[in-house]
């Protein structure tokens, strides 16, 4: 509906706005989803909060979108205007003034535009406006109500106001009851917040990122849709969560993909949809794109991809929910015996790896750890007795095979590093992963010595590129967020816990003005690339802090 | 024919309205939702609307049934083609005053042309021939209760012999 971002002139928007130049400053109200946004203009002040508010009880709409503005000082002329495109900007949107709101329709999705003190509403063709004058001590309320297949609900102002209210106060206990207390608290609680957003309420799913194709090279095609679940993500986001004490998330993230799974089971597919299908075509938009960035694509097309490190990473959730005194259940029990089962007669095969390359399959380094790993795991759920031990042997034998595999054909003399792939001469940054999931010991020879291999060759600042060398792509993209907290989280758990800690700190310094993080950081701009807020890099900070606050302990 | 016929025929005739304007509604040609409008009537909770709004869709199925019997009986005769009379009739009925005229008036959560500053209503009202609920609707709802009145013509007629 609001797809300016790819297309100023076909996508939707909604802008609310001083007229004339003003100075602003946003930030999150602490502890809160709520933006606030204060515009100084040479009149006066205004505070504009902006809340996907939450329907408590009672008749709530479908959804809502409210937005709070409020004179602070002064005078100050706002206007505002709503211009919804259904469909990308693609399908027909219909707007007409009804009682006792405005209406835009396409299809069986409706909105209407709730306002209050908002000077007087124009319905256009293509848009509804208003215009209005904020003065000290006065308060505006505009309300987006949307439905899907059913009636509209239209708000009174007393229930929008309360759950602009009820919903601050949802978001403050929540966040206080975050069990981090280190020196990064902030970040932390700012990414836990961002990543509850990412949650799919009506499945437990957890988005990659709420957004699509902006691009990872301005001008560039890479240009992806992360508004899928990712199964890589699933050992991170658990951990995160139990980490934080988040609990009741975590179960319903873990039942969400071990039910999502169980279609495909053993073999996972890489990504499913939030509700739970496996079927993500990919296709392109006739949208100019990001800053001209094309293709603009809806889907995935890496859903069909062998990603093999998607089977260490399912299963260390697995151990990790187990290990933190969840019940696994019987069911789960067999299915991780059959994954197990499954990466013994699949390791062998070349695949595309963590960065999905676009280009021929080969034998990634990470991929055959998280083979290793995945083994590891299923060997330790045994030795729990949660899962049945009947393979437990080949499992054995088969993870002895994996790192025999790995210590002689990924590992390079010359680089004094493991390689990015089996006779690779280049290094990628997922090598980091070998330690933090603990392929093996964070503080051995070879480990430490990758790390500093990777440091050496991939770094930029405290920023890290994913890797060097052609991936089947055109043009090269920024440095990778999660892979340098990823740094950050491996220099702690290897013993460098000072030299973490600055990495650490000037990451969190790169965070934009309200504390989020898209994919990817152009290293001498620091200009934000890629899809944004992106969860990955939220929970590998969170993943990075938790660890070295460890680590100080 | 007999008023167990027209029950019969009621509660299998609802069954079929009400299944294809759920269909309807996942094609995404109407946002019509007859069981959450009848059951806000009664709660503000939605599953709960939705509970009770089935329960009550099912009820004025069958008393709608038992209203076709008194015509079937009235007119001495029964079958597909007068249901589908009968049906018409219904539905333009519905969508020009029973939902759009009456049910606004007796509904506490949507407004009328006579609601004044006092209230606040929330739900979204149909409009004539549920226009408001998208451009499709009245097509549905029409080819809907031709299904429901021919349904209910086959079980009366059915009873009879």
């Amino acid at each position: 509906m609001f797809a300016a971002i790819l297309d100023a002139d076909r996508g939707g928007r909604w802008v609310l706005r001083p007229e004339g130049a003003a100075e602003t400053h946003r930030r999150y109200v602490p502890g809160t989803n709520l933006l606030e946004t204060t515009y100084t203009t040479a009149t006066g002040r205004v505070r504009v909060t902006d809340v996907m508010t939450l329907p408590g009880r009672g008749l709530a709409p479908f959804r809502e979108l409210a937005r709070r503005v409020e004179g602070l000082d002064g005078r100050v002329a706002i206007s505002w205007r709503i211009e919804p495109r259904f469909g990308y900007g693609l399908a027909r949107t219909r707007i007409e003034p009804r009682t006792p709101f405005p209406v835009a329709t396409s299809g069986t999705t409706a909105l209407a535009a709730c306002a209050w003190d908002a000077g007087r509403i124009e319905t256009e063709a293509a848009a509804i406006a208003g215009r209005f004058e904020a003065r000290a001590g006065t308060r505006t309320t505009i309300a987006l109500v949307a439905a899907d297949g059913e009636p509209l609900v239209f708000p009174a102002r007393a229930d929008v106001e309360r759950r602009i209210e009820t919903t601050a106060a949802f978001w403050r206990d929540w966040s206080a009851r975050l069990a981090y207390d280190g020196p990064w608290r902030d970040a932390v609680v700012r990414s836990a917040l961002a990543l509850k957003l990412l949650v799919f309420a009506p499945s437990g799913a957890i988005a990659a990122a709420p957004t699509t194709s902006l691009p990872e090279s301005l001008g560039g095609e890479r240009n992806w849709d992360y508004r899928f679940s990712w199964i890589r993500d699933s050992a991170f986001t658990i951990e995160s969560l139990l980490q934080l004490g988040c609990d009741a998330e975590a179960r319903a993230f873990f039942w969400w993909f071990m039910h999502a799974t169980q279609r495909t089971l053993p073999r996972l597919h890489v990504l499913y949809r939030l509700d739970g299908d496996t079927h993500t075509p990919e296709r392109t938009l006739p949208l100019a794109g990001y800053r001209d960035s094309r293709p603009v694509r809806i889907g995935n097309g890496a859903a069909n991809q062998l990603q093999l490190d998607t089977y260490g990473e399912l299963l260390d959730a697995a151990y990790q929910y187990a290990h933190r005194g969840h019940t696994v259940g019987r069911q789960t029990a067999w299915d991780v015996a059959r994954i197990a089962d499954y990466v013994c007669s699949q390791w062998r095969e070349p695949d595309s790896g963590i960065w999905e390359v676009r280009a021929a399959p080969r034998h990634y380094t990470q991929s055959k750890a998280m083979c290793w790993v995945a083994l590891d795991r299923a060997r330790r759920l045994v030795d729990r007795g949660e899962i049945p031990a009947r393979r437990a042997t080949r499992w054995a034998s088969e993870a002895a095979d994996i790192r025999r595999f790995i210590e002689e054909r990924c590992w390079s003399e010359a680089k004094r590093s493991y390689v990015w792939y089996a006779g690779a001469d280049g290094l990628d940054a997922s090598l980091l992963l070998l330690a933090i999931m603990r392929y093996e010991r964070p503080e051995a020879a070879r480990m430490r010595m990758t790390i500093e291999a990777v440091r050496r060759e991939l770094a930029a600042g405290p920023l890290l590129h994913r890797y060097t060398g052609a991936d089947g792509l055109a043009r090269g993209d920024g440095a990778f967020a999660c892979c340098s907290f990823w740094l950050a989280e491996a220099l702690a758990i290897s013993g460098q816990r000072r030299e973490a800690e600055h990495v650490m700190d000037e990451l969190v310094a790169l965070a934009n003005d309200v504390g989020l993080y898209s994919e990817e950081i152009d290293p001498a701009s620091h200009a934000f690339l890629g899809n944004f807020p992106q969860g990955l890099v939220h929970l590998a900070l969170i993943s990075a802090a938790v660890a070295m606050q460890e680590a100080s302990q | 024919m007999t008023v167990w016929g027209a029950l019969a025929g009621g509660f299998a005739g609802t069954l079929v309205l009400t299944t294809a304007l759920a269909a309807g509604s996942h094609l995404r040609l109407t946002r019509m939702d007859i069981p959450f409008l009848l059951g806000t009537a009664f709660t503000e909770d939605r599953t709960r609307a939705k509970v009770f709004g089935y329960t009550a869709h099912f009820g004025a199925g069958l008393v709608f049934a038992l209203v076709y019997y008194a015509g079937f009986v009235a007119l001495g005769q029964a079958g597909w083609k007068l249901g589908l009379v009968f049906g018409l009739v219904h539905a333009l009925f519905a969508g020009t005053t029973l939902v759009n005229v009456l049910l606004p008036v007796v509904h506490p959560r949507m407004g009328t042309p006579d609601s004044a500053a006092d209230s606040s209503p929330l739900l979204e009202s149909p409009g004539f021939m549920l226009l408001n609920y998208g451009r499709g609707t009245p097509t549905l709802t029409i080819l809907a209760h031709l299904a429901y009145g021919a349904i209910v013509g086959i079980f009366v007629g059915a009873s009879a012999r």
